[in-house]
């Protein structure tokens, strides 16, 4: 009965072909301010992006700009500075995250207690997440600096150095002040983020948990951190991804050095782009990464499947 | 098992003090509810038997040994919370096994006694379920399995029933009753239901205001209130009250009607009394007998019906068994049966019977 109403509603379709149209492309024109924006601020980039990893684009050569294919990848896979920066990263990130997140749960846990002038405390401790990166990599630069800054002096009275030097010249150490510049930086945002999911979690599941003879841990260990899981899950995901792209610190405070031996791969890239202006060769190594970090993000949001599935 | 001893205890929050010298002796074995308004203090006293909350002043034993600073887990007692409190990550052989679990309990034995707790309560079935897969009534249960696995010294209820409907309330308050007379076991009770308390306890502690207003069993708070607070609390529906002067043996209510009372009381020619009357005791009668009132409103139960009426002006309730009070008139007679009254003196106590 229908289609031979709409077969026949067709025949009888006597709509000027402006109208047509119009309601034709009714849908696309209400939808059209959000795609358009999406293509333009997030898909050309992209793919302009992408597109200099096959290019040779260096801004100091006029002649530059043809299509290489493959060429910047072939030098990648022999650029050892590229493993360094590879295996730094790794270093970086998994301290950075590791102690953020550990000082960031403590953190929370003190936070979630009742005590006086908590809200001018939780205010207190929320400030780093304000501070823009730059800032912090440069006051932190300086605190290590032994010229003007306390550190140096302060491990040195405590006998931990030999002499007040500065610990981002050491080949050693260097990597050191970054992340602790990062830990510092960053702790708010896991205290944040676990202070939110610890005040979600009812009070009374202590209450019969300690009623029940758990000790703090066993309450801690069965109760806490069950409820904490997702949200620690998600939050440990999304800093790696993160850090591992967050060169600001490293590029403020060592740039680099000493010997490469703080370069990230975000460091590497920046570096290349900007230091040497080769364009297209820091685009391929952007691309790298992004792989790299997409892999590693499947693999959780695998494993968070198979735990939710089994959970 | 064990004796619940609680001996002049306080409790105040900075100046606020929300319990005012509690004294309570609760026999081993013994099913005691304590029943009051909501901010009267039940919930405080129950969490501070249970040690959730400090004691400020007087002293609680339990078994003879004093446990005021004793911390929650070292108290032996378990408790039935409102929301039940499950733990949402365990199933519920492993809600009802933690506590076991947590005191180094041989497998077997945990095993034992959660089977045993789980076959009385009908949760077999259930046991590898979550607590988010479960009806309120099943969560119920497995709050109460949690309580019995332990076989701890004594069980606290805090309104346990508050969040189940009418029909599962009246069932899960018969098996309370059921339970606790096949394990004899300790029980405090605190709700706000007075069909709770008169149904479960063995004795009723009704509260107000942070103080204990009376003590004792359920018919007894019923039939022999200790004040206006108990007498207007227990019941439903709750009892009348109409001003009247005690002269002689009688009282005179205000629109000149005498009733005399069976026994003189203990109180002075002229004295101003309130006098109490519950809805089911007031008896019906045509013209020419008793006082004149108005019909508001007719409720029927189908058990019974309540007539909402006016009597000079004051709100009064009938509650009749009697279906002919449905096509009553919109104007009803009421008397007072003499020894049905109960009368409260200016200070809102019992009035004393007067010694012979």
């Amino acid at each position: 009965m229908t289609m031979t109403a709409d077969v026949y509603d067709r025949r009888q379709d006597r709509r000027p072909w402006q109208k047509r149209l119009a309601d034709a492309s009714e849908p696309y024109l209400y939808s059209a301010p959000a795609l358009i924006l999406i293509i333009v601020v997030m898909l050309v980039p992209l793919v302009v992006g992408i597109s200099y990893a096959f290019r040779d684009i260096q801004l100091l050569n006029p002649f530059s700009g043809g299509f290489i294919g493959l060429e910047h990848f072939e030098t990648l896979s022999k650029d050892k500075a590229f493993y360094v920066a590879l295996k730094n990263t790794l270093w970086w990130t998994g301290a950075s995250v590791f102690l953020q997140f550990t000082f960031g749960l403590i953190l929370a846990l003190l936070l979630d207690k009742p005590f006086v002038g908590r809200g001018l405390v939780q205010a207190l401790v929320f400030l780093p997440w304000a501070v823009p990166s730059f800032l912090a990599g440069l006051n932190w630069a300086w605190l290590f600096n032994p010229v003007i800054g306390p550190i140096p002096h302060w491990l040195f009275d405590l006998g931990l150095m030999s002499q007040p030097g500065n610990i981002l010249s050491d080949p050693q150490y260097a990597m050191w002040g970054p992340i602790i510049a990062n830990v510092w930086w960053g702790i708010p945002f896991f205290a944040i983020t676990l202070l939110a999911a610890l005040q979600s979690i009812p009070r009374d599941l202590y209450e019969a948990a300690s009623i029940d003879g758990a000790s703090w841990f066993q309450r801690f260990w069965s109760i806490t951190l069950p409820f904490l899981a997702p949200t620690i899950a998600i939050t440990v995901l999304l800093r790696t991804v993160w850090i591992s792209n967050f060169a600001d610190l490293i590029v403020v405070m060592t740039g680099g050095g000493p010997a490469d031996r703080t370069q990230i791969v975000a460091s590497y890239i920046f570096t290349q782009a900007f230091k040497a202006l080769d364009f297209g060769y820091a685009s391929a190594i952007a691309l790298v990464l992004l792989v790299l970090l997409l892999a590693y993000s499947m693999l959780i949001i695998l494993l968070r499947q198979t735990l939710l599935n089994k959970g | 098992m064990a004796s619940i001893d609680i001996q002049n205890v306080k409790k105040a929050y900075g100046h606020v003090q929300v319990l005012h010298d509690i004294d309570l002796q609760i026999r081993d074995g013994e099913f005691v509810v304590l029943v009051g308004p909501s901010g009267c203090g039940k919930s405080t006293l129950l969490r501070m038997i249970a040690g959730l909350e400090g004691v400020t002043g007087g002293e609680m034993r339990i078994d003879g040994k004093r446990v005021n600073e004793l911390h929650p887990k070292d108290r032996d007692i378990a408790m039935v919370f409102q929301s039940y409190a499950l733990y949402p990550h365990m199933n519920v052989a492993g809600n009802m096994s933690y506590s076991l679990k947590l005191r180094k309990i041989a497998k077997e034995k945990i095993a034992a006694a959660v089977a045993s707790a789980a076959s009385k309560l009908g949760l077999d079935p259930l046991l590898d379920r979550r607590p988010k897969a479960l009806s309120g009534g099943q969560r119920q249960r497995v709050a109460m399995g949690r309580a019995i696995v332990r076989q701890p010294k004594a069980f606290l209820f805090d309104e346990p029933l508050s969040n189940l409907d009418a029909r599962l309330r009246e069932q899960m308050r018969a098996e309370i009753k059921k339970m606790h007379g096949d394990l004899k076991a300790t029980s405090i009770y605190v709700t706000h239901d007075q069909i709770e308390a008169m149904t479960l306890a063995d004795r009723i502690v009704a509260m107000h205001g942070g103080v204990v207003q009376q003590v004792g069993a359920p018919l007894e708070l019923y039939d022999r209130p200790a004040n206006l607070f108990v007498a207007g609390f227990i019941g439903s529906p709750g009892m009348n009250f109409l001003e009247a002067t005690y002269s002689g043996g009688s009282v005179t209510l205000k629109d000149g009607t005498v009733v005399a009372l069976p026994v003189p009381l203990a109180l002075a020619d002229g004295a101003k009394v309130t006098v109490g009357i519950r809805p089911e005791h007031v008896v019906m009668g045509g013209e020419g007998t008793g006082m004149a009132a108005s019909v508001d409103l007719v409720e029927p139960t189908g058990f019974g019906i309540i007539l909402h009426l006016s009597l000079h002006g004051l709100a009064f309730k009938v509650f009749t068994l009697d279906r002919a009070a449905l096509s009553a008139g919109p104007n009803v007679h009421v008397s007072f049966p003499a020894q049905h009254l109960h009368v409260f003196d200016e200070k809102g106590d019992r009035c004393a019977v007067a010694s012979a």
